[in-house]
């Protein structure tokens, strides 16, 4: 590989996962800014549930506001972040302890006891007014996978942070991240009433569809990831920058490419999944310097297929047989459960009809059906009884008919009686 | 680089293509690593063993946990933790480089151990990754955006079985770069299997007294015999490979005995094709072809019952796997005229799939086995504790299983665990048919 391929490759990897650019959400962004500096400069309570699909940016819009008001010296003196992640944070005490350490606080609470979370939550606050009510911090809360909050413990944490930011006590401002459209059911009735119902709504593609279709905003973006600007730091010569950018931007116009782009944003439009996409692609960049159409293409192919399909064909011929056999009793018997007895005797029928299929020993087409079962191409129906005996335990098939018979079409070596019995629709 | 690349396609050969793929993922200095890498593939495909391999060559740290070891959150975060900061555990006191209670302490340690080593460019591989969909339901999500909450450029790689689609039985799942690592095929096995051609010599001069000289395509004829046997019914490399260690020497053995020349193949395949049969049938199952001459099935054979406790054994299962409304038609001589009702008719034109034989045991009581017992029992035999201890010997034997509460003493209830096959040959020792005596046979 040659140094400069090299050098782009190192580049645009590190443009395309170390990167906190936000590309578009120009409205929201100011929207949310404008909410901030409300809390930070005027003491206005608030509070926001910022709602959209993963990967479309809510996390990163939040974080660049955040870095921009930062940047302009908002949190250095007068007022104080905390992020809570609902991963992390699992509980409202765990929670309790971060808000604590976050706000350095951690000497003024060692040793206290306190009554109730609100009670310790208040004090908390409290130390930060200094005196009067008019000259307290103004604390920013984001609570990042908002909706796992509500599922704490009677959801005292919020229901606090919500009480707080309604009544004129310390002011805050809580922004809650969350994919759930729902999540405002998942509030209970007396959280809800204190929630002040402030929604920002973010949807993946275009912010004006009249004036952009989706696909070029997708290729805007992927201009964007894939293009080495001016400025940029690498070490390359000026000729091959341009070179690189002409050969980009002839991509982008390439007709194939943008069938294969839109290809890609029919299956999911978020943009984890195409920096993924991207990503793959960049790595196989070796020799030659610029993209070409048929490597987006192979690399699309491989991530349109079934990957059922590719399990399948990793099996033996046996388990491929028993697969079958589910099938047909899954066709017979209009998909209802099946146990191992009924597999096996089905399997051994077909064994039996047929000379020149090997017999296999029970328990090897046990161990076979065991392995089927790891691979979860079969799944346990729980009957409440655990004390079943493994052959009699019910399981449905969790293979389709046509993923079946596209891996048996690609299934190399496979005898042909088992291709007819496969094929066959009654047995 | 690329020699590095060229030697370990060279320990493990036919992954040329995976092996690649993690190339270009992690294999150039400077360039970033991907958050996370989703690596998937049948058994012994190479995946553990690459994936290490791979690390320890480029020299990039590592943490490699399995999470069936690994059973709790607890051990799983303190020993990432101590394999990354390279913590020795003092044997006295077994303590770990910091304790970890839960993912926040874990999220903060990491943060604290990247300052004080620099975790960047370090990966973290979780073999057996599906154990985490059944821990605490925040550390799947947590570990697939691990950098995200943790600001350290740390990356994790899953090692699993299974599709990654699997785990999409809750939110906040983040899509992951997947590679997966197929099985080998026929081809792929014979070209690895063959590797093993100087430990086959070796085993081949342990074994015989005078030492047989034997060339690489006799080793590749004997996988070619061994692959057509056994490659329909398994394609696990690691079970291949021990099952054709163990019969490589019975092939050598009528050529130690001078009794086959090595050039007659022909003899040497008819010589080896029964026993190689014979060995698919306790493929998996570990154990020498020797003691495995009493066919498996006749489990009940061999623990040698006394013979009131056969017939117990038998009464219990026709107990269990006939419906008590069938009783008196099957065990009394004069049971009256039988007529014809349409619920008979359809149950003669029962599908296979719904005997009771293939639906499970069901559950009998002391009573009803006792007076089953009684009524397939020749000879009479007066009724004392020595057949109600036998009875609790078939439970402890676990022939039978207690289905009723352990406590109670009265109307006690069982279920036979004994499949048909081992009762069939149980009744052909004492002379009894059974399937005169089964509902579902019955009628044919």
């Amino acid at each position: 590989m040659c140094e400069e391929v090299k050098q782009i490759r190192v580049y645009l990897k590190d443009k395309l996962l170390n990167n906190n650019v936000l590309l578009c959400l120009e409205n929201e962004r100011t929207q949310l800014a404008d909410l901030l500096l409300k809390t930070l400069d005027y003491g206005e309570s608030n509070s926001i549930l910022i709602i959209g699909s993963i990967g479309v940016g809510k996390t990163r819009l939040v974080n660049s506001v955040i870095n921009e008001l930062s940047e302009k010296g908002k949190f250095r003196t007068d007022s104080l972040l905390v992020k809570l992640h609902g991963l992390v944070h699992t509980d409202d005490k765990l929670a309790l302890k971060s808000i604590t350490f976050q706000m350095k606080l951690d000497n003024a609470v060692d040793g206290k006891v306190f009554g109730s979370f609100a009670e310790n939550l208040v004090f908390l606050l409290g130390c930060l007014r200094g005196g009067e009510k008019r000259c307290s911090k103004s604390v920013i809360f984001v609570l990042e996978d908002f909706d796992l909050f509500c599922a704490h413990h009677n959801q005292t944490l919020l229901y606090n942070l919500f009480d707080i930011s309604q009544s004129a006590q310390t002011p805050i401002c809580v922004l809650g991240i969350t994919c759930r459209l729902d999540v405002i059911q998942l509030l209970e009735k007396r959280v809800k009433s204190r929630f002040s119902h402030r929604q920002m709504f973010i949807y993946p593609g275009p912010e004006d569809e009249s004036k952009i279709n989706q696909l070029d905003s997708v290729l805007v973006h992927i201009k964007w990831y894939l293009e080495i600007p001016y400025k940029a730091r690498i070490k390359i010569s000026e000729n091959r920058r341009k070179e690189w950018n002409q050969a980009l931007d002839l991509l982008l116009k390439d007709k194939k490419f943008k069938n294969i782009i839109q290809r890609l944003i029919d299956l999911e439009l978020n943009f984890n999944s195409i920096k993924h996409f991207l990503l793959k692609c960049i790595c196989l960049l070796s020799n030659n310097i610029s993209f070409s159409v048929v490597l987006f293409e192979n690399e699309l192919n491989l991530l349109e297929k079934d990957e059922i399909i590719n399990t399948l064909r990793d099996l033996s011929v046996l388990e491929l047989c028993l697969i079958i056999a589910m099938k047909h009793h899954c066709d017979i018997y209009d998909n209802q459960p099946m146990n191992f007895e009924m597999v096996y005797n089905r399997y051994v029928k077909f064994a039996n009809k047929h000379a020149s299929i090997q017999t296999i020993q029970r328990p090897v087409v046990m161990k076979a059906f065991e392995h089927i079962e790891n691979l979860e191409l079969i799944s346990l129906i729980n009957c409440g009884n655990s004390r079943v005996q493994k052959e009699y335990q019910f399981f449905k098939l969790m293979v389709t008919s046509q993923q079946l018979s596209e891996a048996i079409g690609k299934f190399c070596g496979l005898p042909t009686e088992v291709l007819q019995w496969a094929n066959s629709s009654l047995t | 680089m690329a020699s590095k690349q060229s030697a370990l396609c060279q320990t493990f050969p036919c992954r040329e293509n995976q092996i690649q793929q993690l190339w270009n993922l992690f294999g150039h200095v400077d360039e970033v690593f991907p958050p996370t890498v989703y690596i998937y593939g049948g058994p012994s495909t190479g995946k553990t063993a690459i994936v290490t391999k791979f690390l320890e060559i480029l020299d990039i740290k590592h943490a490699k946990v399995n999470l069936i070891e690994c059973y709790t959150a607890k051990i799983l975060f303190e020993s990432i933790l101590d394999q990354l900061t390279g913590h020795e555990l003092d044997l006295s006191t077994g303590a770990p480089y910091a304790k970890c209670d839960n993912f926040m302490d874990f999220i903060d340690h990491l943060q604290k151990v990247s300052e004080k080593f620099g975790l960047s460019r370090s990966v973290i591989i979780m073999d057996k990754a599906e154990e985490l969909r059944n821990m605490e339901s925040n550390l799947l999500p947590g570990f697939l955006r691990l950098q995200e909450l943790t600001g350290v450029s740390v990356s994790v790689i899953f090692l699993s079985e299974i599709l990654f689609e699997k785990y999409y039985f809750r939110l906040n799942i983040v899509e992951p770069i997947k590679i997966h690592f197929p099985q080998y095929n026929k081809d792929e096995l014979l070209e690895i299997i063959s590797l093993d051609f100087d430990l086959a010599r070796e085993l081949v001069a342990n074994n015989f007294n005078q030492p047989i000289e034997f060339d690489r395509d006799f080793f590749r004829n004997y996988l070619n015999v061994f692959l057509s046997v056994f490659y329909r019914a398994c394609r696990d490399l690691s079970e291949l490979r021990h099952t054709s260690r163990n019969n490589f020497i019975k092939y050598c053995e009528p050529i130690a005995r001078n009794e086959i020349s090595m050039k007659n193949s022909m003899a040497l395949w008819k010589n080896i094709s029964p026993i190689l049969k014979s060995s698919l049938d306790v493929l998996y199952l570990r154990v020498t072809t020797d003691d495995s001459k009493r066919p498996l099935e006749n489990l009940a054979e061999n623990i040698e019952l006394p013979f009131y406790a056969k017939y117990l054994l038998i009464a219990a299962y026709l107990a269990s796997y006939n419906s008590v409304k069938d009783d008196k038609r099957l065990f009394m001589k004069y049971h009256g005229k039988k007529t014809k009702s349409q619920h008979d008719i359809k149950r003669k034109s029962k599908v296979s799939e719904k005997l009771n034989t293939q639906m499970g045991p069901g559950i009998f009581t002391l009573d009803r086995l006792l007076a089953i017992f009684y009524s397939i029992l020749q000879d009479k035999v007066g009724f004392n504790n020595h057949l109600l201890v036998q009875v609790s010997s078939l439970v402890e034997l676990q022939l039978l299983s207690l289905a009723s509460d352990n406590t109670t003493l009265d109307g006690r209830k069982y279920k036979c665990n004994v499949n048909f096959y081992c009762i069939q040959s149980l009744s052909k020792m004492v002379g009894f048919n059974i399937r005169k005596y089964l509902s579902d046979f019955s009628h044919m």
